[in-house]
């Protein structure tokens, strides 16, 4: 297939002439004199009962508002979603991605801008982006500078991509039974001894509060992605004063693998699973698996830690739907913001404010055009048409924001919010409204329980200084594959016995830093020394 | 010299006649084999001059041949395939489970075929080869998910069951998160899925044996068993001898799917093969000068092995597939 695909490539290349000619001149009064055409990425999610992703009421919007202020014809092309970096680098490779792509994988451009596939942005026309500024007002309102030259190169310059923003950094919450604690007479947990007491109140209730079912009682789940879905619990481990410098060298894994002292969370955890706490199965269960989720659907499990929203995502088919109708009205997953570290902090490590990266491969013949549709796509009136919908359709006004309202119609929205085409923004950006909005965005879910949610996920928050010091070459040579390492280690040092849960962890964190993560260390401090002249710890 | 130029016209006279009879008669057949030639040539054989990438410079976008050579004399690739544990992991865990597959799941086939061969009741015959081809057309997808909900260390069925008998909640078989049982586990679902497919080209063969092989030996007093051993084993010798070259040939390929699908977060150790470390370097890392380098060396390793066991049984009297 490579091999085929390598084929097709070269005689691409043979036929297509791939020099390109952009210039603020071709536009009169802000317009193509000839109609442009080009192609846009769109994740496909191939969701049940969902409308065409390159075809709906969403996307006619966004042709005719091309068209008219641009006179830019433009033509979507799906990408499977949850295949999206071997989809891309598919498309990449055979020579036929969009002229517009996005993608959530930094490397998977890095590479390709090694192997001249990418389409320098400071290099536009012969122009570097910021020459285009005046073009772009909407992209540089919404972005700024930072996200628009995020990733430029200190060296070369080179811009290979521009990051989307990232609205609402909430990342990840503990959810906990509150039916349960207030059956069994218990408080919402605020510290983390107090969490474990619940857990082991759940596992010696079960029969109280599961019956018949008491064999299926999980006090708290997780899934074989442990560094996500323990990331509160590890994060309450790393001193208060570790130094961002420190932070950002050891700060490859986006889980916070090499966070320092990292394992002792990871050893709370490994206590826990022996006492019976933690869901036995966890590690078997590969990551398209709906068990764990079917579980806490079901109502067998007491607490887990997830994305920030969860159990609430999902209209019908949340969990937290699923729940009230199969154990009782009263039942619910609530927020709890339970871990505190020695200083006395909630502290929770968030991403910084970039999201997907947008880029133009070598194959784009209309990089100007592709310009203004990041600019159109990044009007606060098309962001506001694409997230709401329509009114009385999608959505109604209500004090201060939007209610979005569940519609299977012409309207019905493919992703939340219809985040897939609004490339350059993650999350609601409608200005004052977007509080209300967020919170009332959730059908069938309390708005009480989203704002504690969503305020919980951003106590104490602290976002880690990122340094541009350019490409970070071993991360490209090893990037993709220490993820397999890391999850490797923590499923198997969380399931060992507690007197083999150093060996295993040690033994892991070997194989990590030797497949590669010490270079990527060694590397990132170099970086730091020779651009910020810090020396590491 | 005036005789001998009229002599060989005269020969190039009757080849030439010879031949239009000849594709007169056979032309049609030589036209339906145009297709597959044009197949093989564009997807086969043209394709191959895209190796040299795996002596040359990673870059997807240019033509190997416009590219600089690797590092270390072109052979920078392999150099570093072999430097690197992750493959040698990948190298031995392939060669561990291909070997396992070969010696467990190879004869497995063969003894089926002979029970099945053994039944008379014809019916009863069909319905058991039918339901035994059934597993061979599920996805090692759907297989893995039913292997987890028999065989999960703790809620699988099969586990559940386990502990009602011995009594203890806290007993569990490791199926899958155990090295050994999860190698275990992978070679008998693996025999689960093919061994009824593999039993069509052997009932086939069988077919060929003469019956009268079979009313002589009944009649020279030989009960069933000396019948498969004397009779029906030596007929299927050729077959299986075939089908053995081609698996050696095989050694070193690897399934996709299978390991991947089976593998999970603990077993790493045991389940990470060769066509992962392509899939996980080529297809999700961009590095493919170094996953062609993998690929040939594992293409030349087959290449070896077939030859070796073709030879081998030739030495041993049989006819080899080359």
């Amino acid at each position: 297939m490579k091999k085929l695909l390598t084929l097709v490539l070269a005689l691409a290349m043979l036929l297509s002439v791939c020099a390109f000619s952009a210039s603020a001149e071709e536009l009169v009064d802000g317009k193509f004199a000839e109609t442009k055409h080009i192609t846009v990425e769109i994740y496909n999610r191939n969701n049940d009962g969902g409308t065409d992703p390159t075809n709906n009421v969403y996307t006619d919007y966004i042709k005719a508002g091309m068209l008219e202020k641009y006179n830019v014809e433009v033509e979507f092309v799906s990408i499977g979603r949850w295949t999206e970096v071997d989809d891309m680098n598919t498309a990449l490779a055979a020579g036929d991605a969009p002229d517009v792509c996005v993608t959530y994988s930094y490397p998977t451009i890095q590479s390709y801008a090694d192997m001249g596939g990418i389409i320098n942005l400071n290099d536009i026309g012969g122009k570097p982006l910021e020459e285009y500024k005046d073009l772009l007002p909407n992209l540089w309102n919404l972005l700024g500078d930072t996200n628009i030259f995020w990733d430029q190169d200190p060296d070369t310059g080179n811009l290979w991509a521009v990051e989307a923003t990232l609205a609402d950094n909430a990342r990840i919450n503990t959810f906990i039974r509150k039916d349960w604690l207030d059956k069994l007479g218990l408080e919402l947990p605020t510290t983390e001894e107090e969490f474990y007491n619940c857990l082991v109140a759940f596992r010696d209730n079960a029969e109280t509060l599961l019956g018949a079912d008491a064999d299926k009682m999980v006090p708290y789940s997780t899934s074989y992605d442990i560094g996500w879905r323990n990331d509160l619990l590890f994060m309450s481990y790393v001193p208060e004063d570790a130094k961002d410098e420190d932070l950002y060298i050891n700060g490859f894994d986006d889980r916070h693998l090499l966070y320092p002292n990292y394992k002792e969370g990871v050893r709370v955890l490994n206590k826990w699973y022996n006492e019976g706490l933690v869901w036995k199965d966890f590690a078997e269960y590969a990551s398209d698996s709906s068990h764990e989720d079917d579980m806490m659907k079901a109502g067998f499990v007491g607490a887990f830690q997830h994305n920030w929203d969860y159990p609430y995502r999902g209209g019908e088919d949340s969990i937290q739907a699923n729940l009230q109708r199969n154990v009782g009205e009263d039942a619910c997953y609530i927020a709890v913001d339970t871990f505190v570290n020695e200083a006395g902090v909630h502290r929770k490590f968030l991403a910084p404010g970039i999201d997907r990266k947008v880029f133009f491969p070598m194959t784009n013949e209309e990089p100007l055009a592709s310009l203004l549709y990041l600019d159109f796509i990044s009007d606060p009136e098309t962001i506001a048409f694409l997230q709401l919908g329509k009114e009385g359709e999608t959505y109604n006004v209500v004090d201060g924001g939007y209610e979005k309202v569940a519609t299977t119609g012409d309207y019905l929205q493919n992703s939340l919010n219809n985040i897939d085409y609004t490339i350059t923004v993650n999350g609601l950006y409608l200005g004052d409204a977007t509080a209300v909005t967020t919170a009332r965005g959730y059908e069938k879910v309390d708005p009480e329980l989203i704002m504690t949610a969503n305020a919980a996920a951003k106590a104490d928050g602290r976002i880690v200084e990122t340094y541009h010091v350019g490409a970070i070459t071993a991360e490209q040579e090893y990037g993709t594959r220490l993820p397999e390492f890391r999850d490797s280690l923590l499923n198997k040092a969380v399931t060992a016995s507690v007197e083999e849960f150093d060996a295993a962890y040690d033994q892991g964190m070997d194989d990590y830093l030797a497949n590669g993560g010490q270079e990527i260390i060694d590397e990132r401090a170099a970086k730091m020394e020779q651009y910020y002249g810090y020396t590491a710890e | 010299m005036s005789k001998n130029t009229i002599v060989s016209q005269g020969r190039v006279g009757t080849q030439s006649a010879n031949f239009k009879s000849y594709m007169r008669r056979y032309g049609t057949l030589y036209l339906l084999l145009i297709l597959p030639v044009i197949f093989f040539l564009v997807f086969r054989y043209i394709p191959m001059a895209w190796i040299l990438g795996a002596f040359k410079e990673n870059n997807i976008f240019k033509a190997p041949w416009e590219l600089a050579w690797a590092k270390n004399n072109g052979f920078e690739w392999f150099v570093k395939a072999f430097n690197d544990r992750t493959f040698i992991n990948a190298l031995r865990n392939t060669i561990t489970l291909n070997l396992l597959d070969l010696v467990c799941g190879f004869p497995a086939p063969i003894l089926l075929a002979l029970m099945l061969n053994e039944l008379t009741f014809k019916r009863f015959k069909k319905i058991t080869q039918t339901v035994l081809y059934m597993p061979h057309f599920l996805s090692w997808i759907i297989i893995s998910g039913l292997a987890l909900r028999l065989l999960a260390s703790n809620d699988g069925l099969i586990n559940i069951l386990y502990k009602r008998i011995v009594g203890n909640a806290d007993a569990s078989i490791p199926f899958m998160s155990n090295n050994n049982w999860w190698v275990g586990t992978y070679v008998v679902l693996g025999i689960w899925k093919e061994a009824g497919w593999g039993t069509i080209i052997y009932l086939a063969a069988l077919t060929s044996i003469s019956p009268e092989l079979y009313e002589a030996a009944a009649v020279d007093g030989a009960g069933r068993f000396k019948r498969i051993w004397h009779v029906t084993l030596p007929g299927l010798r050729p077959t299986i001898i075939t089908l053995l070259i081609m698996n050696l040939g095989r050694i070193l390929g690897s399934e996709f799917d299978r390991p991947l699908a089976l593998s999970n977060k603990l077993v790493t150790d045991v389940s990470q093969v060769i066509s992962i470390y392509v899939y996980q370097n080529g297809l999700k890392a961009n590095k493919f000068a170094l996953t062609t380098a993998v690929g040939l060396f594992q293409s030349v390793v087959g290449v070896l092995f077939l030859i070796a066991a073709n030879q081998l049984a030739k030495r041993f009297g049989e006819r080899g597939i080359m």
